[in-house]
């Protein structure tokens, strides 16, 4: 019984020094999340009223939608309606395309790695720049996020050393000091903000009653990359609508507080016009199976998810395997249950990567009950590889004249050898309930 | 059928779950806000300074930044700057800037955040600038963001941005850096 | 009052000690318990690997066996709360509870239990937390209570302690131990080792397969521990 999650986790736990550092480094994430969460009296009470604004919205969000569009339209922004991955690539291909852009700069989004943007834009001759320094440290080492937040988690400060060396982004060379990396990155990408001739957000919240995009970054690349090039393009999953600024608040306050243990990103941006008379800027709401999801009455709420990354972080499995164990491109419980709404085929090897301890979903600042969702995906899709010993314990334990036989002698296992009997088990030579009737 | 209608039909569900209140979140409050602000700034690795009464906002920022030469505003009473981010050519022409002055509405005490809305032709110059300068009146703290979401007004120019402490990244193996792609430092003064 | 005890299977063939520690501390306590005999499983370990529904007879005859009682008391945290969170789904009502609940909120002891002189380690099983609300989960900001610890107080000589990351997960998790067995055994490892460094001589909690996935651990490390069920200590020497 093996799956894939398990053998990419076995080959990752073989480095125990690197294996330690993970789960210390994600675990000091989680101790900052719960001083944050601590440190506030009414924190149970945002994330019930993060849920259920979540729960709103996403139960109204064709009038959501329409309200958001409307209102970016009347704010001069040209709104795209994308109803899968290639429709967004194309979508966004000819804008460039339409104003002579051969160059475009982007801050940080999920959505644009769900829809494999980069490569199809790069495919078509257009140079696609990461400014979030973790995604410009995986783009020039043509690596996949391993975290959602913090993608280069993964790297350690020699990794980008070397890296920066070959691609001339350091001076000289032994210099890994990750002070001196971020400075020579932050002249590199001074150079691509002020040569590029689009900029590039994805979106943590879409605000219906304004009509605005609101993005959170501790860098303030989604900043310059929209401050200097004329042309913005934002992108944005349905389900990151919510009503208003009222809404917004609750969530500003737990997206940082739960991700990161910070109590808030450095810039939390409002995008609500195109920067200049002569600007444009586009955004792009995309679908990519958001509204088939919608209609999954068991996995519907997998939705309100706003990618903080919480409960990667808690996750004693994530933590000692690592986010590219996972088959999906976002790992952890939340990246199992969105890979098993994405293709239940493809990623069911994921669904073995949980203990149910629940620490997830206690986590979560908008109360997904994420564990349960996992268990619910193994009743929908049951290992094939589990089925012959769940058979055999059914058929023992359904029939008490066998179970008693079977529990009578078990102690005669003990001299097998693992893997026949695991070596934490030993049977006594009485089972209980040969003992109980002495007892009472 | 067009993307948008095909989505927003697929849109419709049967559930119907009610918008919750908001207005009875008990939110935290403190004793003496400003205080508070300042501590937060300083955790986020911001700076706040108080400019006396009487005294010019020139000295003080001369005092701060002895060797800022490139020094960028549009706030009229800010004579140092020789930069105008309302004349500049292009957004790109305030890059070199060592010190841009912008103002602020409204100071948060539970996180540090100021809000700084577009007030000035090329915004960049709140980003680009190495060293930022936030001028906030010391009255407009409020207690959290549920009271600044009440109070922010996004602009003409149609942008604004809390501002929490200067630009950071933590993404090279987990060490907090200050100075990643915005600005370097943020100080804040708090006016009389 | 009407008291079933459901001794779960693994508890039964591996550890009839902690059937006995908890019929010996019911009956102390002056409950009439009735042990239902032809009981086995309670269908959980087929359940959480994808086969609830292949189990769905197994949790027909649990319901019949313990139909008629006002409380069906396991000592198992697991156990319990699959019954509890599970069950409703397929019209079944028993009322499950943990044997530490039961005594806690239930009968509420004043008196001194068992005696039990010794440092011990709390180990904080994942279910009894997070479902059943035996302790407050370290995540969530709620006033803190722990209810293994309220009765262990009651315990003469005992010293209690806890372990730091205090209700992290064993990494036992049924079958997941098997499926993932290098995370598993990587959780196991890193679990014992925060027990070890408490000083404890023994790992108590409130479910025997969390603590024979310790002591898996604690062999493969040798670490010298000694692990007892919950029950086990609060009966010592009754």
């Amino acid at each position: 019984m093996s799956t894939q999650h398990s053998k990419k986790a076995a080959a990752f736990l073989k480095n125990q020094e690197y294996t330690a550092w993970h789960d210390a480094t994600f675990w000091g994430v989680r101790v900052g999340r719960d001083n944050m969460a601590m440190g506030l009296e009414e924190w149970e009470q945002l994330r019930q009223k993060a849920s259920e604004i979540k729960l709103h919205t996403l139960s109204h969000l064709d009038k959501y939608l329409e309200q958001f569009a409307g209102n970016a339209a009347k704010n001069g922004v040209k709104v795209h309606w994308a109803a899968d991955a290639d429709e967004f690539n194309s979508i966004v291909l000819d804008i460039l395309t339409g104003s002579g852009v051969k160059k475009m700069v982007k801050s940080k989004s999920m959505l644009t790695e769900e829809c494999g943007m980069n490569p199809y834009l790069e495919a078509h001759g257009i140079e696609v720049v990461e400014t979030d320094l973790g995604e410009r440290i995986l783009q020039l080492k043509g690596q996949a996020p391993s975290h959602i937040v913090m993608p280069a988690i993964h790297l350690s400060h020699h990794d980008v050393g070397e890296l920066f060396e070959q691609k001339g982004i350091s001076e000289g060379k032994g210099n890994h000091d990750p002070t001196y990396l971020t400075y020579r990155a932050r002249l590199s990408l001074r150079k691509e903000f002020l040569s590029a001739g689009a900029g590039m957000t994805g979106a943590n919240f879409g605000i219906a009653s304004t009509g605005e995009i609101v993005v959170c970054t501790n860098e303030g690349n989604a900043d310059m990359s929209t401050s200097i090039p004329k042309l913005q393009i934002s992108a944005i999953g349905l389900e990151k609508i919510i009503p208003d600024y009222d809404s917004l608040a609750v969530f500003q306050r737990m997206l940082c507080r739960s991700g990161t243990g910070q109590p808030t990103t450095s810039y939390t941006s409002f995008f609500r016009k195109a920067r200049c008379a002569d600007g444009e800027f586009h955004i792009i709401l995309v679908d990519n199976g958001r509204t088939q999801w919608l209609q999954n009455p068991a996995h519907w709420e997998l939705l309100k998810c706003i990618r903080c990354g919480s409960c990667m972080n808690t996750c004693p499995v994530y933590r000692r395997s690592g986010g590219y164990s996972y088959s999906y491109f976002i790992p952890g419980p939340i990246g199992i249950n969105l890979g098993m709404l994405r293709s239940p085929e493809e990623h069911q090897g994921n669904l073995s990567a949980c203990t149910l301890c629940g620490s997830c979903q206690c986590v979560c600042p908008v109360k997904i009950d994420l564990a349960d969702q996992i268990y619910a995906w193994r009743q929908e899709w049951p290992a094939a590889g589990k089925k012959l010993i769940c058979s055999v314990m059914n058929a023992v334990y359904k029939n008490e004249g066998i179970y008693r036989n079977f529990t009578g002698i078990a102690h005669l296992a003990n001299i097998l050898p693992a893997p026949w009997l695991p070596f934490y088990l030993r049977f006594p030579r009485k089972p209980f309930h040969s003992l109980a009737h002495d007892e009472l | 059928m067009s993307s948008k209608e095909e989505i927003l039909g697929k849109c419709r569900t049967q559930q119907d779950y009610p918008m919750p209140r908001l207005d009875d979140i008990a939110a935290v409050k403190y004793p003496d806000p400003l205080t508070q602000f300042v501590a937060m700034s300083a955790a986020v690795g911001g700076k706040v300074v108080e400019l006396q009464p009487g005294k010019d906002i020139n000295h003080l920022l001369r005092s701060l930044f002895p060797e800022a030469v490139n020094i960028a505003s549009n706030l009229p009473e800010i004579s140092l700057a020789n930069r105008n981010p309302d004349t500049v050519g292009s957004a790109a022409e305030l890059d070199g800037t060592d010190l841009g002055v912008v103002r602020g509405e409204i100071g948060v005490a539970e996180n540090g955040c100021i809000w700084v809305p577009q007030t000035m032709k090329e915004r960049a110059v709140c980003f680009i600038s190495e060293n930022l300068v936030i001028l906030l009146p010391k009255e407009a703290i409020v207690n959290n963001m549920h009271e600044a979401m009440k109070r922010i007004r996004v602009g003409d120019y149609g942008y604004g941005c809390f501002i929490s402490g200067p630009s950071t990244t933590a993404d090279i193996a987990q060490v907090l850096v200050m100075g990643a792609q915005a600005a370097r430092s943020l100080t804040v003064v708090l006016l009389p | 009052m009407k008291v079933g005890l459901f001794i779960p299977c693994y508890v039964d063939a591996a550890f009839p000690e902690v059937g006995v520690a908890s019929l010996r501390l019911l009956r102390y306590l002056g409950v009439d318990v009735d042990y239902p005999e032809g009981q086995t499983c309670c269908g959980q370990p087929m359940a959480n690997a994808g086969y609830e529904k292949d189990a769905e007879p197994l949790i027909h005859k649990f319901g019949g066996l313990f139909a008629g009682y006002d409380y069906v008391v396991a000592p198992s945290v697991s156990c319990t709360a699959f019954i509890r969170m599970n069950y409703p789904r397929h019209k079944c009502r028993v009322n499950a509870v943990d044997i530490v609940e039961f005594v806690h909120d239930v009968l509420r002891p004043a008196g001194p239990l068992g005696r039990f002189p010794h440092k011990v380690s709390l180990h904080n099983s994942c279910h009894g937390v997070r479902e059943l609300g035996l302790s407050s989960p370290s995540e969530q900001n709620i006033p803190q209570f722990n209810k293994i610890r309220d009765l262990l107080s009651l315990v003469e000589g005992i010293q209690v302690l806890e372990p730091e990351r205090k209700d992290e997960c064993c990494g036992f998790g049924g079958l997941f131990s098997i499926e993932e067995s290098a995370v598993s055994r990587q959780m196991g490892c890193d679990k014992i080792r925060r027990h070890a460094a408490t000083g404890a001589e023994f790992v108590t909690g409130p479910d025997s397969a969390c603590l024979m996935q310790l002591s898996a651990a604690a062999r493969r490390l040798g670490i010298d521990m000694g692990f007892k069920h919950v029950v086990e200590i609060l009966a010592a020497g009754l």
